[in-house]
């Protein structure tokens, strides 16, 4: 691991010596070890994580920073273990209800004076997304949008426009319908891609602050709303908008129904882009929209999932730790980290600059300008563990058999009372 | 008493037999062939939704490339090598000695002894799983090859001793007491006399024990964590990634993951058959 780092370090040197040199004169004093363990396992994160410790590295020379990289699913049952048997200093997680296993249980530092002494300048707006009881456990690195991917060219075909609100989808789903395609690709085998469409069709239907007030466990699922987001969800399921069988599928295998043209869209991640382009589809054939509004006058709620680095409750080098998180964080290096040759995301630093991408750039304006509904972190995010495994279970279910809805909500709300 | 030889058969059942036999044959490999192929597929047939069909293009090299030069592989490979092979001289030497003790010797608790040896077998490994984590935790072996190494070699030594005990046992007795009559010491008898008679179940055992701890996953998950210690079973998944599983380079990982064990097969297979029916019958 080391020698990656001092191999790349010489041909980093130079573009560090601008970011480096006013964080390296604050910090100059840091030194021993910086053990990180990170969850970037992606060729193309990896690589950005590597960067980012080979820089510091770089940037620090009596501190010695030791990456470790963990495959991104192992890490979500091994970091509990790690952060109780071996803490290292610095830890990738996720922003919400995520932490609070975490949290709960000791295992995060507080790290609320560092907010408040100003060390993330330019993060207001996320705060809220690493609070938990009032005080602050972590700071974002990265973000994405969710919406809808489409088929630019199948709707010219068909001769479509972006829906805005549900009657327009309803009618452009309609004509995809008798065209012989289905409206919407996804693959449910691993249950969030449901969440996903749960999420939105709750905040369009009853709203941002009831979605919340559902995730907190304050409002019982067998309430009047909650069916009506279902019958909504339900017009879509009859009319044949979704692929069949899509319980088989994982949401990557469910990717060539929409590049085969068998389906014309995918509410999705923005991760999907990358996708869709590796399986032959030119900007020209793909666009963006946001989810349509169902009821009038509710502000749009949306889901921008937020990863995260965490300082470990039993970090050894706590201040390098700090610098670290202060460095990650900075408007040059969100730019970069986030930019199309690294994370190809969203930064979290207000005043770091939006990638020159037609999708990056769509995402970014519809969550500056157009979700003041609030930022959703997503299902299996904002709900508590439990609650949001047997919530997406029943989610798939509502799918492939739509009449056992009575009896899925009255499963849920029983798992309702027991866990909160 | 015996199936009559396939040639003896009329000529009707023998078409049909040699039919069938490569039909299941192709059959029962699909999995394995579909890896095969998934292994030289670039990544974009996997976003098409092209599984079955001839490969888009041939990335034999970029995708073998890929695993053993741009991924943690080779480390992995070479950890599992660093965890098999002591595990095997350690289990298998221990065994020996314990084989050799309750074969030979005769006292009070001989036989309680050995039913713990057996004992151990029958335990479903997976209930030890926290004890045994919070032990190498506390001394200190977590996510270190040592820390697996010891486990296996005191969890394999179980299963070694029942296998040497026997195969010790089926030794003629006269060899042992003529050597005592010529006055030739208990460790000597060992060395010289027993050890070089158990040749064949060594090898033998030795060939199972490391297939057996070439591809435990269980374990290397649950002791290890990184690059630094895992073995390849467990490295294998390092190809999946937060939002997209690359199945053509997992493939053409586990295949690299899975020459050795095959190597070794083929090489002294002999050795394995014979390890498989070895104290089945005493």
């Amino acid at each position: 691991m080391r020698s990656i780092f001092k191999t790349g370090a010489a041909a980093l040197a130079a573009t560090t010596m601008l970011a480096g040199a006013a964080h390296a004169d604050a910090h100059a004093a840091l030194s021993g070890t910086l053990r990180i363990v990170s969850d970037m396992s992606n060729p193309g994160p990896r690589a950005t994580m590597e960067m980012l410790a080979a820089e510091f590295d770089e940037m620090h020379p009596d501190l010695e920073v030791d990456l470790t990289i963990v495959d991104r699913e192992a890490w979500k049952t091994q970091i509990r273990n790690v952060l109780s048997a071996d803490p290292p200093d610095v830890v990738n997680w996720y922003a919400a209800n995520r932490m609070g296993p975490y949290v709960n249980a000791g295992l995060f530092m507080d790290i609320t004076d560092w907010w408040d002494a100003g060390d993330y300048a330019g993060l207001e707006s996320v705060r809220g997304a690493l609070t938990q009881d009032g005080r602050q456990w972590g700071v974002p690195y990265t973000y994405y949008q969710w919406g809808v991917y489409y088929r630019e060219d199948i709707f010219n075909e068909l001769g479509l426009s972006e829906p805005a609100t549900w009657e327009e989808e309803l009618a452009n789903c309609q004509v995809i319908v008798d065209s012989g395609r289905a409206c919407y690709t996804i693959g449910t085998r691993f249950l969030w891609t449901a969440g996903g469409w749960f999420d939105y069709l709750n905040m369009r239907t009853n709203g941002f602050d009831f979605h919340m007030e559902l995730a907190r466990g304050e409002v019982p699922w067998t309430d009047d709303r909650v069916r009506q987001t279902f019958a909504n969800w339900r017009q879509l399921i009859d009319m044949g908008g979704f692929i069949a069988d899509h319980q088989n599928y994982s949401w990557q295998e469910a990717l060539p129904f929409m590049i085969n043209g068998e389906a014309t869209a995918y509410l999705m991640g923005n991760f999907a882009v990358d996708q869709l382009r590796n399986g032959g589809l030119t900007d020209d054939q793909l666009d963006f929209y946001q989810f349509p509004i169902i009821t009038e006058g509710l502000p749009q709620g949306e889901d921008a999932p937020t990863d995260t680095f965490h300082v470990a409750s039993g970090a050894q080098n706590v201040e390098a730790a700090r610098a670290f998180l202060a460095y990650v964080t900075s408007p040059e290096v969100q730019t970069r980290i986030n930019g199309p040759d690294n994370l190809g995301q969203l930064p979290v630093n207000a005043n770091s600059s939006v990638a020159d991408d037609e999708f990056l750039q769509q995402g970014f304006a519809m969550l500056s300008q157009n979700a003041q509904g609030g930022i959703a972190q997503f299902f299996d995010r904002d709900w508590p563990a439990e609650m949001a495994s047997i919530g997406m279970e029943g989610l798939q279910e509502f799918m492939v058999f739509p009449d056992n809805l009575d009896d899925i909500l009255e499963r849920l709300e029983a798992a309702r009372q027991r866990i909160y | 008493m015996f199936p009559t030889p396939i040639e003896k058969r009329s000529r009707a059942a023998r078409i049909t037999y040699q039919s069938l036999l490569p039909l299941a044959l192709i059959l029962w490999l699909l999995p394995l062939i579909a890896v095969m192929v998934f292994s030289i597929r670039p990544f974009s047939d996997f976003t098409q939704g092209n599984y079955w069909g001839v490969p888009s293009s041939f990335e034999f090299f970029t995708n073998y490339g890929m695993v053993f030069f741009e991924s943690d592989m080779p480390r992995y490979l070479l950890n599992s090598v660093f965890i098999t092979v002591p595990t095997v001289i350690g289990a298998v030497a221990l065994s020996c000695m314990t084989g050799f003790a309750l074969g030979i010797y005769r006292f009070r608790g001989n036989l309680l002894i050995f039913f713990m040896f057996i004992a151990g077998n029958f335990v479903p490994f997976q209930i030890l799983m926290v004890p045994v984590r919070d032990l190498t935790v506390d001394m200190g072996l977590y996510d270190t090859k040592l820390g697996l190494i010891l486990f296996h070699v005191a969890f394999q030594t179980g299963f070694c001793t029942l296998f040497m005990r026997n195969f010790i046992r089926a030794l003629p007795y006269e060899l042992i007491e003529a050597a005592r009559v010529e006055g030739v010491a208990e460790w000597r008898i060992f060395w010289f006399v027993v050890l070089p008679l158990m040749r064949p179940a060594i090898a033998a055992l030795s060939v199972l024990i490391f297939t057996f701890i070439w591809n435990d996953y269980f374990w290397a998950i649950v002791l290890t964590q990184g690059p630094d210690a895992q073995p390849v079973t467990a490295g294998i998944t390092s190809f999946n990634s937060q939002f997209v599983a690359q199945y053509h380079l997992m493939s053409a990982g586990s295949i690299v993951a899975a020459i050795p064990p095959v190597a070794i097969f083929f090489l002294m297979q002999r050795h394995f058959i014979a390890g498989l029916t070895l104290g089945a019958v005493k």
